[in-house]
């Protein structure tokens, strides 16, 4: 099977379950959303697919095979992490030759056209770049290597407008050329959201809902108007939030959406997929 | 083996470059020194070192203790497995140790040439007839310490800062505890026993001769326990 398949996957540290029995999959040829709240365990998943860290149950599989101590599965997967885990002495450039050796589908010309792009000077140590050009080197070396699989978490962190719009841009023709998985943990929802094919939500260590990102912001409404009308109408659907001002109350509902009743005070508008997620998680025990 | 191979260039390579920058400060170091003691005392003839290796010593322990630290990160972000890196921080080991014995063989032997009055580390304790086993034995021991550093910081790392130092306290204990014994518990006899046996492990026999090959199976031996060790530290280590 072509995925990234996270099997009953369990993680504590100390007293604390960074993640509880999580399973899913990440299907090859999508681009996905993996969001969560802080400390909601994307880091530590992202870490174990990564090989970075190890589960204490379950298991990850990258196409059928083990992402634990493997080798096999070098040039199929590629994290750019949040953490700085580069050696910090060595240039940019330096950087770009290296890994050139390490993997066979990096492309180092294309690296430095990348590099180009942002304005990044490749002859600069890695110590000496500032946050923003720390992460535009990391997405660089992400975007020039040609994996089945790359992992970004919060790869727009220190990053100005123009350039998270660059990278944006140059991500999905990336996909548009050469289509992977690609697997995007960010705080920026609203950034992204036309981007991502498929949303995993994940909360307090337990995965949420794992949806298509069409689908589910069809099904995801708001109902604002008068309490009393918003309440009649919400009465028996899958409210799962609400916010009141006054006597106003907007109401968050997932599910079919069923046209307000001539008279009833209410108005039904469209969700976006922040919104979503700020009331998913915020019902998840706020 | 070509990603084995890369990962091994990366290490020896990356660290290489430090060793002629160490070298370059210890002479400098050693002629300031010599040149100022020499200048305030009127002559040159009492102004003598012994036993450069040492400080050798002192910068393959330090690349031990940071062979860890920076390059594990930088690994794992690279997608190599623990094995791999286990095999490319050793072969640096071997690598920077082999290179810097090479050199340090070479100017003990030759120092001691022009300089009856300079002893090397090797020189001292075994003579100078044998350039080979003298760079051999550095090598080893220089790879030894690396091994015992690197061994020491993934423990620590593993174990974390508070049972790191409960475990340093308890060390510090079962050393005084092996003082005691000897001291207090062990008949003079069993002492001399002990010590003629580690003294041959280190080639010196009773009959007062040498054996060069027993300080090479001893060193082997240990340093095959440290890396040992060291792979069943690492196998089990997390990014933290």
């Amino acid at each position: 099977m072509n995925a990234i398949q996270i099997k009953n996957v369990t993680k504590r540290y100390q007293d604390v379950t960074a993640l509880d029995n999580v399973s899913f999959t990440f299907e090859h040829g999508k681009i996905y959303g993996f969001l969560g709240r802080n400390g909601a365990g994307k880091s530590t998943l992202i870490n174990i697919i990564a090989n970075r860290i190890f589960t204490d149950e379950g298991e990850v599989l990258v196409d059928d095979m083990t992402a634990r101590e493997n080798m096999d599965v070098h040039e199929k997967v590629f994290c750019m992490s949040e953490e700085d885990l580069y050696a910090d002495g060595i240039k940019v450039k330096d950087h770009f030759k290296w890994i050139d050796r390490f993997y066979d589908s990096f492309d180092r010309k294309k690296a430095f056209e990348i590099a180009e792009r942002f304005g990044l000077n490749t002859d600069k140590k890695f110590k000496q770049l500032s946050k923003g050009y720390q992460s535009i080197f990391k997405l660089t070396i992400a975007m020039a290597l040609n994996v089945p699989y790359v992992i970004f978490d919060e790869p727009v962190l220190g990053l100005d407008a123009n350039h998270r719009e660059l990278f944006y841009d140059l991500l999905l023709r990336e996909y548009e050329n050469n289509e992977r998985t690609i697997i995007i943990a960010t705080h920026l929802i609203e950034e992204v959201a036309n981007l991502i094919e498929e949303v995993v939500l994940i909360d307090k260590g337990k995965v949420l809902l794992q949806e298509n990102v069409e689908n589910l912001l069809k099904t995801g409404y708001s109902v604002s108007g008068m309490a009393n009308n918003v309440d009649a109408y919400c009465s028996g659907k899958n409210v799962i939030g609400y916010d009141e001002l006054g006597g106003m109350k907007i109401a968050y509902v997932l599910g079919e959406k069923s046209p307000a009743p001539q008279g009833s005070g209410v108005q039904l508008s469209a969700m976006n997929l922040q919104k979503l997620f700020v009331k998913l998680t915020e019902k998840g025990g706020n | 083996m070509r990603k084995l191979k890369s990962i091994i260039q990366y290490e020896c390579i990356t660290s290489f470059k430090y060793i002629w920058i160490f070298y370059a400060i210890q002479y400098a170091a050693v002629s300031l020194i010599t040149l100022i003691i020499g200048i305030s005392m009127g002559s040159f003839e009492e102004v003598g070192t012994n036993a450069l290796e040492m400080n050798t010593v002192i910068y393959v322990g330090i690349l031990g203790a940071l062979g860890l630290k920076e390059d594990f990160k930088m690994l794992i972000q690279n997608g190599f497995t623990r094995k791999y890196i286990f095999i490319a921080t050793f072969s640096m080991f071997c690598f920077i140790s082999g290179s810097m014995a090479l050199v340090d063989t070479a100017a003990g032997n030759i120092i001691h040439h022009f300089n009856n009055g300079y002893s090397s580390l090797y020189g001292g304790l075994y003579g100078y007839e044998n350039i080979v086993m003298n760079w051999l034995w550095l090598f080893l021991v220089y790879v030894m310490v690396c091994s015992m550093l690197y061994i020491g910081i993934l423990v620590i790392n593993k174990a974390g800062k508070a049972l790191s130092i409960y475990l340093g306290a308890a060390a510090g204990g079962i050393v005084l505890l092996i003082i005691a014994l000897f001291r207090y518990v062990f008949s003079a006899g069993t002492v001399s026993n002990i010590l003629g046996f580690f003294a041959k492990a280190m080639g010196f026999m009773t009959d007062g001769t040498i054996n060069y090959l027993f300080p090479i199976l001893t060193l082997l031996l240990v340093i095959a326990a440290l890396g040992s060790g060291s792979y069943a530290v690492i196998r089990r280590t997390e990014l933290r």
